[in-house]
């Protein structure tokens, strides 16, 4: 599919934005919380995908190919995205403050599983996400996040294992000092 | 007191943490302050990862229809050097053009007007002028100024 597609087949391309979106979108998801931001990213990424489909040897599988260019476009979008400034106790709403507290003095599990919680905790972790830098929050997402081995995070990103490592060291000491803040602890 | 568990905090994934690790960060945190608190943010930060992993967005039933128009919008297009140089080509070679003729004029016209050196150097001398020994006929004026100079 990917040679007829390379070779100009409309249809072949189609097929393939048709069965690979769902994963683009799944991944890059987890970069944005906007829709149309997602959707501009993966549109992105097809459009790329369309350019490079000669580099394409079908050693590796596709669906890992569309990862590597879904990370690498999404932290390139990032990395040109403005950062926003560091939050404090003053920037969180009545819910997020006491998603907060409860969650650090161990309130009841059960208590935070609600739908609309999990939006109030979704929602403030996108914020603490978007003042860190955007290899924090690559390796946050996909080592925390995502469970992904440091071995496939280091092939997605073209960095070595030991910086991976470091990234994600690193990357939750800030995160840790950034809900620390917030907590005004 | 027995060693931070700081480092375990930050060198391993909160989620993937064996009920071992667990146990001595526990055990460690019920006598360190710093310790105890650097873990209940660790949990935190686990748990808000968590929420908002959880959320994910599907394509839209029109989402290939678009990725198809942007790509044939961005091949009719092509890349940006091409555009730019449909618009302004044209201008740019005529423009190039007039420089060539306006060069190739200046040069030419510059070469009939002015005298060379090698006919300057072809001046009379006085003893021609006196022997009138030279080719063509001399105005008065040339055979003057001529001989004046040699006096001088």
């Amino acid at each position: 599919m990917a040679k007829l597609a390379n070779a100009g087949n409309e249809d072949a391309f189609a097929e393939i934005v048709r069965r690979y979106s769902p994963r683009v979108f799944h991944f890059a998801s987890k970069f944005f919380r906007q829709r149309s931001l997602v959707e501009e990213a993966a549109q992105e990424v097809f459009l790329k995908a369309f350019t490079q489909l000669g580099s394409f040897e079908g050693r590796g599988s596709m669906e890992g190919w569309f990862t590597r260019i879904t990370t690498n476009t999404c932290l390139n979008l990032l990395r040109s995205a403005k950062r926003r400034p560091e939050m404090t106790v003053s920037d969180l709403s009545e819910d997020e403050s006491g998603w907060l507290e409860s969650k650090y003095s161990g309130a009841a599990e059960e208590e935070f599983k609600s739908s609309e919680r999990s939006k109030v905790a979704a929602d403030l972790t996108e914020r603490v996400l978007e003042t860190m830098s955007p290899d924090d929050r690559l390796v946050l997402t996909l080592v925390d996040g995502e469970d992904a081995p440091v071995k496939e995070v280091a092939e997605l990103t073209g960095w070595s294992e030991s910086k991976v490592k470091v990234q994600a060291f690193r990357a939750r000491k800030r995160m840790r000092e950034a809900v620390e803040k917030l907590l005004g602890k | 007191m027995s060693e931070h568990i700081i480092n375990i905090l930050e060198g391993t994934r909160f989620a993937s943490l064996s009920d071992n690790d667990h146990s001595r960060i526990r055990a460690h945190s019920a006598t360190c302050e710093e310790c105890a608190r650097a873990y209940k943010l660790a949990s935190v930060s686990a748990s808000m990862l968590e929420n908002r992993m959880v959320e994910t967005f599907e394509p839209s039933p029109f989402f290939h229809t678009r990725v198809l128009a942007a790509l044939r919008e961005q091949q009719n297009e092509g890349p940006a050097f091409a555009r730019l140089w449909r618009a302004a080509g044209a201008l740019v070679s005529s423009m190039a053009a007039a420089v060539v003729l306006f060069a190739v004029l200046s040069f030419a016209v510059f070469d009939q007007t002015l005298p060379t050196d090698a006919s300057l150097t072809t001046a009379y001398s006085p003893e021609a002028v006196i022997l009138n020994d030279f080719d063509e006929e001399q105005t008065d004026g040339q055979v003057l100024s001529t001989l004046y100079a040699a006096d001088e």
